[in-house]
């Protein structure tokens, strides 16, 4: 502190404010409560939902006034990033530091995830309500709220990392929670599988920056990793292929990204992972988890983009953006062709992650991150309300039996629109239009290529087209489907008229005469003046997104609702059309098939090579050894005999003593010992935590 | 001398226990095949209780101080007398299970046995994180075995899958809290663990790594909350390893606890939580032992008991407490193999172990009767037997104690409230002992040996009450 005028952050922490010091808690309490919900029995539905449901409204309280915090500094021009950071782990001379770090970005996304998060717990007690494991599923769901909130706060790669793969195996867990059904043990699998691509990339990632720079953390006063010292050390030291480490570290890291977030060709999980049940997709799939990794790119972008000048920009934002175009185009394509109420919801998911791709690497952070916060609300919404409709329809997910769903579900119908329209991008009254508006305008002022721009117009035009298709399908029309619909409980469409609510108004944030998202972000001062939408080619440019949409609505309009189909076995229309390219859109554009084909081929001839080895070579080895032995123990077979007497015996009557008693500790005793040793564990640790708060040895 | 040369000499009495194990294998499985089962087992534990013998005549003829590896491993005077008294136990508790006939398999039960004292031969002798948790390791896993090796009895395999699930759970807390304690002050070694913690703050992570630590050491000794195991093991567990499990096993446990106690206390929060959980101990143990019907059960209360009394001197952690505690370690777990030992041979004879199988116990065996008496008054710390003495020597250390200062006096009167309560469940087996009628009036079977034994260990314990100043010449001060 040489100098009182320049406002610093400080890691000081009796200056700091209680919530920066405290911020850990956030993720800290939805952990608690997994780890006490865990300990419940299993019929103890209540006191399960209300712990982890008030663990994360509390969480959201605590987001709300680190927000307000954030937002106070902001206004009165003070410093708005904070950070708190420790000494975690001394090997020689190196030391991994560890903390957290309140700024605009995670202030936003604490907000965003626990409230969305809260909605999606309490819509959840609706819908799985009928769930033998219900206790089960709140437990995994608050573990992944706090391994989220954890992301979002960590200030250290390491940490993220941490939090990252709980998140991962929270996925893991929920999308698996029907295990009984292959389907949903095998999307499990491969989503595991998928994303540990990316995570090993994202691991040598961090472990090269760790070796290039000596730190993990973010931000440190200037000796962060992320900050200009260390970034001017990795863009002089050249990796291959003319990529500076800054670049080759920066694409690592992408790679893990992209296997969270789904995007090309890591994609092929997150479609699958709709075997999980309808809120894990809302919370999980839709609204946060596949987000990390777009904000992940958002959090180390001073990485991405150093070295970018005035009209340039780097090679890794360079492959973000183009990957990102690809997979915005390539999922609403696939989703184009798609049955499933839910698989035509995953990949509208994918391709609009691809947009929140492309607008970081085009836009910067603000632009990417506005998208990705309207996404999480109105595809949130739009979960839900699937989930509303496949609750409705006794487990139905196929949209060919349903229709006309207008009629017997009237709020979720009005709520699901408004979803279908932010999404689609309407004009003017959705928050969908302003953030994805803003990353189209971005892609087009790119210096690089205009590739991107055009991608993704065309993926505009397709995602209102699918919407409308998916719409026409499911609530006008007529009745397809068996049985007799029915709208769902207050529990349920409370949560989805709230999201459908914020679907709208969260626009306000974003409009170019009022960027409050960016400069709030960005960290500069805000005005509301309307010259915004004098920058020039902003108004066409919207102009021609909106023909787009309303295009792209009206045809959609005119091919599902004035020519409806009238029973769930008539073709789609644009199967009448051209069958072969419906076929290669149904069938995902046969990346599963040439996965299949290439990787999972190679994996089983290497697996049968190494089959072929052991058992010709390394068992001929073995079996020389073993016949060698067997001469020796020819000669010891007098005594062999005599040793082995009655062994056969014994083993048998001790594997009956072990089955009655397996059987007597299937009946619930030895888990409650195991139970109570946990509880006996905690109750110390709280009592000892809180005489040493009480007594003032540790401050908590 | 070279390292090893020193790790070789500091580790002999282990290496004659390891080698004596494997003979008897060889002797039992070569040549006693066709023997009888009580041949074998004679034969076997003569040979086991050799070479515990052996063993402490090279501790006692190579007394010394040393230190290897770095002070991982240690032996001095206060280590000396822990193994000595453990390597005694073994020795007993071999030659009164000579009759026991709750195996098949002689040879593996007292191998076993010997790599269970060897394991508690390396837990008093280590200092350091690592060979801690791998020494605990190899005593708890043949214990484990032991406890399920009556294997036509369910209740002994109930026994061994609780005590293991337990054991196992602890021990990963256990090693969970190690770890957290080597990020915290980055060493395994206890004295470096000591130095770094009395300069470093307190965090509450140190507090998270010193109750974790607090589980697996807590499990050992079977102090509340970390105690369930006890009671079933030691009804299940054949008789002469619950004996072990309750006497050897809890002097290498305490001794070791004093040494990491060494380490730890620096940091505020260990002596806390060793108060907390002597406290529990004491007035939950006492309390359950009162409505037991089962000997075995009774004596495993008092043991979760005897634990509190004893993690409050280790609290206390001057050097007279220290000593005081290893004194009552040692005493305490003679007269728990004692005590086990009278209750193998009624339970022999009446097939239970319930309070009215020693109904007239003193009409049918007036001998037994009255080691009975001697082993469960001194136990409930009455004067001149030797319970009484360290006791009192533990208490009075405890209040001479800073201790004495903040929680001391407290503690102390409630354990000498909790003894007081003791004495009740004691006396209600020796009223059955020693009034009520015998439901049998024929005499009870008991061999010449081991009414030999026991009268041995019940002078001991009414002369070293009467002549306190012998052990203490033999102990010093721990330093």
């Amino acid at each position: 502190m040489t100098s009182p005028m320049i406002p610093v952050s400080s890691s000081d922490a009796a200056s700091m404010a209680w919530i920066v010091r405290n911020l850990w808690l956030i993720p800290i309490l939805p952990m608690v409560a997994s780890g006490l919900i865990a300990l419940l029995p299993q019929p103890r539905r209540k006191p399960a939902a209300t712990l982890a449901i008030g663990a994360l409204l509390i969480s959201f309280l605590l987001a709300v006034t680190a927000f307000a915090h954030v937002l106070m500094n902001w206004s009165s021009g003070g410093p708005t990033r904070e950070m708190v950071s420790f000494d975690w782990l001394t090997f020689g001379s190196a030391t991994l530091q560890m903390g957290w770090v309140l700024d605009p970005l995670a202030a936003i996304m604490l907000v965003m995830v626990t409230f969305v998060g809260s909605l999606i717990f309490i819509y959840s007690t609706g819908y799985m309500s009928h769930d033998e494991n219900f206790t089960r599923f709140f437990c995994f769901l608050a573990l992944f709220a706090g391994g989220m909130l954890g992301v979002l706060i960590a200030n250290s790669l390491l940490l993220l990392f941490m939090c990252w793969e709980i998140v991962g195996l929270t996925s893991y867990l929920l999308i698996g929670f029907w295990y009984h059904k292959p389907s949903a043990a095998a999307a499990a699998k491969k989503a595991f599988l998928t994303t540990r691509v990316g995570d090993i990339f994202f691991l040598l990632g961090m472990v090269w920056l760790f070796a290039q720079t000596g730190t993990l953390l973010f931000y440190n006063h200037g000796a962060g990793a992320i900050e200009p010292t260390a970034l001017a050390t990795l863009l002089g030291h050249h990796a291959a292929w003319g990529l500076s480490a800054a670049g080759a570290i920066g694409l690592l890291i992408f790679a893990g990204a992209a296997g969270k977030s789904g995007q090309l060709p890591l994609h092929v999980w997150l479609p699958d992972a709709m075997e999980g049940p309808t809120p894990v997709s809302a919370l999980i799939h839709a609204a946060t988890m596949v987000a990390a990794g777009v904000y992940l790119v958002a959090r180390v972008y001073p990485l991405m983009s150093a070295g970018a000048g005035p009209g340039t920009t780097t090679a890794s934002l360079t492959v973000v953006a183009w990957v990102g175009a690809a997979t915005a185009l390539f999922g609403a394509l696939v989703a184009v062709a798609q049955f499933d109420i839910k698989r035509i919801l995953a990949y509208s998911t994918v391709s609009q992650l691809g947009y929140m791709m492309v607008g970081l690497a085009t836009g910067g952070v603000a632009v990417g991150i506005f998208h990705l916060i309207t996404h999480a609300f109105f595809k949130a919404l739009l979960f839900l309300g699937a989930g509303s409709v496949i609750h409705g329809c006794h487990e139905e997910q196929d949209i060919r039996r349903m229709g006309g769903l207008r009629a017997q579900m009237p709020i979720t119908f009005a709520a699901y629109t408004v979803g279908m329209l932010a999404l689609s991008g309407f004009p003017i009254f959705f928050s969908g239009f302003w953030s994805k508006d803003a990353i189209v305008g971005a892609a087009h002022h790119w210096p690089v290529s205009q590739g991107p721009f055009w991608m993704l117009l065309l993926g505009a035009l397709l995602t209102a087209f699918y919407m409308m298709r998916q719409v026409g399908y499911v609530f006008l029309g007529s009745w397809r489907g068996h049985g007799h619909a029915h709208e769902s409980p207050a529990v349920m469409t409370i949560p989805l008229l709230v999201l459908a609510f914020f679907a709208i108004a969260l626009g306000v944030l974003g409009t170019p005469a009022w960027p409050w998202f960016t400069a709030f972000l960005d960290g500069h001062s805000l005005v509301f003046d309307l010259a915004g939408f004098r920058e020039p080619g902003l108004v066409p440019m919207m102009l021609l997104a909106s023909t787009l949409v309303f295009v792209a609505l009206g045809v959609g309009w005119r091919l599902y609702v004035a020519q409806a189909n009238r029973a769930d076995t008539d073709p789609d229309v644009l199967q009448r059309v051209s069958p072969r390219v419906f076929g290669w859109l149904e069938s995902r554009l046969y990346f599963d098939e040439l996965y299949q084909a290439t990787i999972l081929r190679a994996y089983a001839l290497l697996a049968a090579f190494a089959a072929w080895l052991d058992r010709q070579f390394w068992g001929g080895i073995v079996a020389s050894i073993s016949s060698g032995f067997r001469a020796l123990g020819r000669c010891n077979r007098s005594m062999d005999s005599q040793w082995i007497d009655g062994g056969f015996d014994k083993g048998c009557e001790e594997l009956t003593t072990a089955g009655g008693v397996l059987a007597w500790l299937q009946a619930g005793r030895a888990p409650s010992y195991l139970r109570t040793l946990t509880i006996g564990l905690l109750i110390l640790l709280a009592v000892i935590l809180m005489a040493a708060s009480i007594t003032g040895q540790v401050k908590l | 001398m070279s390292t090893y040369g020193n790790l070789l000499a500091i580790l002999w009495p282990e290496s004659i226990l390891e080698i004596a194990s494997l003979a008897i294998l060889v002797v039992d499985l070569g040549f006693m095949r066709r023997a009888s089962s009580a041949a074998r087992m004679s034969v076997a534990s003569t040979l086991g209780s050799f070479g515990a013998l052996t063993a402490l005549l090279w501790l006692l003829m190579h007394a010394g101080s040393m230190t290897v590896m770095g002070g991982a491993l240690v032996t001095n005077a206060s280590v000396v007398a822990a193994q000595v008294g453990i390597l005694i136990l073994t020795a007993l508790v071999l030659l009164l299970g000579v009759s026991a006939r709750f195996t098949r398999n002689p040879g593996e039960y007292v191998a076993l046995v010997l790599l269970a004292t060897t394991g508690m031969l390396l837990v008093a002798a280590s200092r350091d994180l690592l060979i801690i948790f791998v020494a605990l390791e190899l005593l708890s896993l043949s214990l484990y075995v032991l406890s399920a090796f009556s294997k036509h009895s369910a209740a002994s395999s109930e026994a061994a899958l609780k005590y293991y699930l337990f054991g196992g759970m602890s021990a990963a807390f256990m090693l969970f809290g190690f770890s957290y304690l080597y990020g915290i002050t980055g060493t395994t070694r206890l004295t470096a663990i000591a130095a770094s913690l009395a300069s470093a703050s307190l965090t509450p992570i140190t507090l998270v790594a010193l109750v974790l630590v607090a589980v697996g050491l807590g499990f050992k000794v079977a102090a509340v909350p970390f105690h369930i195991w006890a009671p079933d093991t030691y009804l299940g567990a054949p008789t002469p390893v619950a004996a072990l499990i309750a006497s050897g096993s809890k002097v290498a446990s305490f001794a070791v606890l004093i040494a990491v106690t060494a380490a730890l206390a620096p940091a505020w929060g260990w002596t806390e939580t060793l108060l907390w959980m002597a406290g529990t101990s004491i007035v939950l143990g006492n309390l359950a032992a009162l409505v037991q019907s089962s000997v075995r059960r009774i004596l495993a209360y008092s043991a979760i008991a005897h634990a509190g009394y004893m993690l409050l001197g280790i609290a206390a952690h001057t050097l007279a407490s220290d000593q005081a505690v290893l004194l009552y370690a040692l005493t305490y777990a003679l007269t728990t193999v004692g005590a086990f030992a009278v209750v193998a041979i009624v339970e022999r004879d009446a097939g239970s172990d319930r309070l009215d199988a020693f109904a007239g116990l003193s009409a049918r065996s007036p001998l037994l009767a009255a080691t009975l008496m001697v082993f469960l008054l001194s136990l409930a710390g009455i004067p001149p037997l030797v319970g009484f003495w360290v006791k009192f020597q533990m208490f009075a250390s405890v209040l001479r104690s800073p201790l004495a200062a903040s929680w001391g006096i407290g503690m102390v009167i409630l354990a000498i409230a909790g003894s007081a309560v003791s004495l009740y469940y004691y006396l209600q087996v020796l009223k059955r002992a020693w009034v009520a009628p015998a439901a049998v009036s024929s005499r009870l079977a008991i061999q010449p040996r081991e009414l030999l034994l026991l009268l041995l260990i019940a002078i001991t314990v009414i002369l070293l009450g009467i002549f306190p100043g012998w052990l203490l010449q033999w102990i010093p001060m721990v330093g």
